[in-house]
């Protein structure tokens, strides 16, 4: 387990040498922004779909285009661009889904000419027969620009992507379960494993998952003195996963974009994949950046936390994100309704010192002890 | 005040664009109110959601980014957003959604109460940050929300697959609509409404582009308040012959020589983005003390729907300012510049619109150098009045008034 743990340690905090490995290997690979994006007809079309959400950098050159009350993650990956972060990629695919990302496509064309710019605009009302048309036609425009690249798209192929993505879907839930009752696994190390599955192709990450569950499922199953849900975009600083760590807590369930909200949905069954690929974008819920007027999301929260035995939920807000700004009020209100102790932590890529941070949770640890 | 008092009140002409316009706006808000009473229902509506589907059916409006306009235009934007931030809310959101969901709890405020809707009608093609504000007041009210999504477009055209995915939202909401208040769609009624939108639409555009002109006919923040009747009551036998007379007036002004802009118009610039509100006279003065007369803004534009056909009423809607790509953003802007004689051009870096700001600074340096005219920048809010320094937008201005003084000694001018 430790070796596996290493491992997924060293892919998720050395992206670019993952990148260099594929290219050297004549692979192509294409950058997949944030929060969503058609991995597996990326994958089919014979690219290594390679998670672009930033990094832990001192913005400079992206400031050339973004206003500081941009999210750091946007423009974190527009800094990485311009310096040259992802030279050798074929493409960027950047959706629509947050009004900062449809700004991140704009300044992607003048900031990073090197690095074509794919769109992939996604409807709101996903749901209906014509929502999933819309979503369909905006895959189908994936294709004509993946093509241009170089890309052959044949529905046999998706197929295998998709089948070969839906296993790496339950192989990411089954390990999320097991985490909940494995404490001896870090916050860190149970980032890095969320992490890496960016920057790997998805059998080699499935095939790492598969080693660890089967290894945890071999070891005797606790449950840590501090089980807590995290709920956000990102957590995957390490600074911020010391704390995690160093003050005991153990995250037994996350409702983080970049983490279970990936892997929540497969692919349903179909005549024709790229149907059944955009009834999969119809299905997701429970996110911040997929409207639902019901916002289930929040009592989806509520009872994951329950579910798990948590103590509390640390809501881990990226600063300046909309989306689960509005979110966060609606949250508040119903950890009060169900008695759920909450609190919330603001983080964004630039954070040097994270001592606010650390009191906070201090102080958060001590309710929960109470 | 006594100066004041001794003042010769102005006799109000009834029949001037600038009376019927008032009216017309405040009208908006009592009429709604008056609907509720009388169990007409109400909707709260984004600003460039169809006004054709309410009034078509008959639906009482509210347009909730005007309401927050106006409680901010008059001194209350700080004190509503505290309510909101209080909730739990950040102060890094919009600031018409803090004020609008504070109303939405507080169901009050004196400097712009309006009637509570029944259904909330929203169009995201202005921000995606809309679906999240209306999703919470939806929550909030607990009432229904019709979401008529138009994403954001990245390619210059409308595609056709965008025109059919809305043209089959539209009408389901019109379904929707039917069915929660039992209304019935009249396609009568809807040509009536079409065509007084369209009527309204053009005569703006008219009125607007008589900044062609030098010197203008009017001063660039008339349109900030006209604007309002573009929002709300486009769709209104009434609002089209107001903006006709509006555009009347602008012409005969050119003929006679005169100007709202009332002292001598020294430079003209385009102003980007949308207005400070909390500090319209502050943002006003300190241009016109110095001669500078806003001309043009894309607001010229962005209520421009018209069109000749149901599809081509789609498009137009697909086509609004935050709707559309970096390019054809910058096109529409280099046209006002070019076609109204801009010689700079003011940016408001609106820390309430990451979307309008958030490609502002390359379309700026895109549009500064297509038309060769400088381009200078100042922060601030919609809004929440804590987000703008005066200093610092008078050095701005001051800086821009200089560049386009020695621009024109250059000339020789």
């Amino acid at each position: 387990m430790h070796d596996l743990l290493n491992r997924f340690h060293e892919i998720a905090h050395s992206p670019r040498a993952q990148l260099e490995k594929y290219l050297s290997q004549g692979k192509k690979a294409v950058l997949t922004a944030p929060v969503y994006t058609p991995e597996e007809l990326i994958h089919s079309m014979g690219f290594i779909p390679f998670g672009a959400w930033g990094g832990d950098t001192e913005l400079k050159r992206a400031k050339e285009y973004c206003p500081a009350f941009l999210c750091s993650i946007v423009q974190s990956i527009l800094e990485l661009g311009m310096a040259g972060a992802y030279e050798g990629v074929s493409a960027i695919v950047i959706p629509s889904l947050c009004d900062t990302l449809k700004t991140l496509g704009q300044n992607w064309k003048y900031a990073v000419p090197s690095i074509p710019f794919i769109p992939m605009t996604y409807p709101q009302n996903r749901k209906t027969d014509y929502g999933i048309a819309f979503t369909k036609a905006g895959y189908e425009r994936v294709i004509r620009d993946l093509e241009k690249l170089g890309g052959v798209y044949d529905a046999n192929a998706l197929r295998r992507s998709i089948a070969i993505y839906n296993r790496h879907n339950a192989a990411m839930r089954k390990l999320e379960k097991l985490l909940a009752i494995h404490p001896e696994v870090t916050a860190a190390q149970r980032s890095d494993i969320f992490r890496s599955a960016f920057f790997m192709d998805k059998e080699e990450h499935t095939a790492l998952v598969e080693g660890l569950i089967a290894a945890l499922e071999s070891a005797e199953p606790s449950v840590g003195e501090l089980p807590i849900v995290i709920s956000g975009i990102l957590t995957d600083a390490p600074a911020l996963n010391d704390i995690f760590d160093s003050l005991g807590f153990q995250i037994v369930a996350d409702d983080v974009a970049a983490q279970s909200r990936q892997y929540r949905t497969d692919t349903p069954d179909g005549q024709c994949p790229l149907d059944a690929l955009a009834r999969k974008f119809a299905d997701m819920d429970h996110c911040s950046v997929l409207y639902n007027q019901d916002k289930p999301r929040i009592q989806n929260l509520i009872d994951i936390a329950r579910a798990r035995n948590a103590k509390g939920i640390v809501v881990v807000l990226t600063k300046f994100c909309d989306p689960e700004e509005f979110d966060f009020a609606l949250i508040k209100k119903a950890c009060e309704r169900a008695e759920l102790p909450l609190t919330m932590i603001e983080v964004d890529r630039q954070m040097v010192h994270f001592e606010q941070v650390r009191t906070n949770l201090e102080t958060f640890r001590t309710i929960l002890q109470f | 005040m006594a100066g004041e008092a001794a003042k010769e009140a102005k006799p109000v002409d009834v029949n001037s664009a600038k009376y019927k316009l008032g009216k017309i706006s405040s009208a908006a808000y009592a009429d709604a109110l008056e609907a509720k009473k009388k169990g007409v229902p109400v909707a709260w509506v984004s600003s460039n959601f169809p006004v054709e589907i309410p009034e078509t059916l008959g639906i009482a409006t509210v347009y909730p980014e005007n309401q927050a306009a106006g409680i901010a235009a008059r001194g209350a934007g700080a004190r509503m957003c505290e309510v909101s931030e209080a909730d739990g809310y950040s102060n890094d959101i919009c600031a018409y959604a803090r004020i609008s969901l504070a109303y939405a709890k507080l169901k009050s405020c004196p400097e712009q109460d309006v009637a509570m809707p029944d259904v909330l009608l929203c169009c995201n093609n202005i921000c995606n940050c809309m679906v999240k504000w209306y999703e919470n007041l939806a929550r909030e009210l607990q009432i229904p929300m019709i979401l008529l999504d138009i994403p954001f477009n990245p390619d210059y055209d409308v595609p056709q697959a965008e025109i059919d995915y809305v043209t089959a939202q539209f009408w389901d909401a019109v379904h929707q609509l039917e069915e929660l208040f039992g209304l019935k769609w009249s396609d009568e009624r809807f040509q009536k409404v079409s065509t007084f939108s369209c009527r309204s639409s053009r005569a703006w555009l008219a009125a607007t582009g008589c900044a062609r002109y030098t010197p203008s006919p009017f001063n660039g923040f008339d349109l900030l308040n006209h604007m309002a009747v573009m929002v709300t009551a486009r769709g209104k036998q009434t609002a089209a012959k107001a903006m006709e007379t509006l555009s009347r007036e602008y012409e005969a002004n050119h003929r006679s020589g005169t100007s709202t802009f009332r002292t001598e118009e020294k430079h003209r610039i385009m102003f980007e983005g949308i207005a400070c509100w909390p500090y319209l006279r502050v943002t006003s003065t300190g241009l016109k003390s110095r001669g500078i007369n806003m001309v043009t803004t894309i607001y010229a534009d962005a209520f421009g729907f018209d069109y000749n056909s149901f599809e081509e009423m789609i498009a137009a809607y697909c086509r609004v300012p935050n709707a559309i790509n970096l390019e054809l953003s910058r096109d529409k802007r280099v046209k006002l510049c070019k076609d109204n004689h801009a010689e700079g051009v003011l940016v408001h870096v609106n820390r309430s619109c990451k979307l309008w700001s958030g490609f502002m600074y390359e379309m700026s340096r895109q549009i500064g150098e297509a038309c060769n005219i400088p381009v200078v920048s100042f922060d601030g809010d919609q809004a929440d009045p804590r987000n703008f320094s005066e200093a610092q937008y008078n050095t701005r201005v001051q800086g821009l008034a200089e560049i386009m003084e020695a621009a024109k000694s250059v000339k020789g001018e």
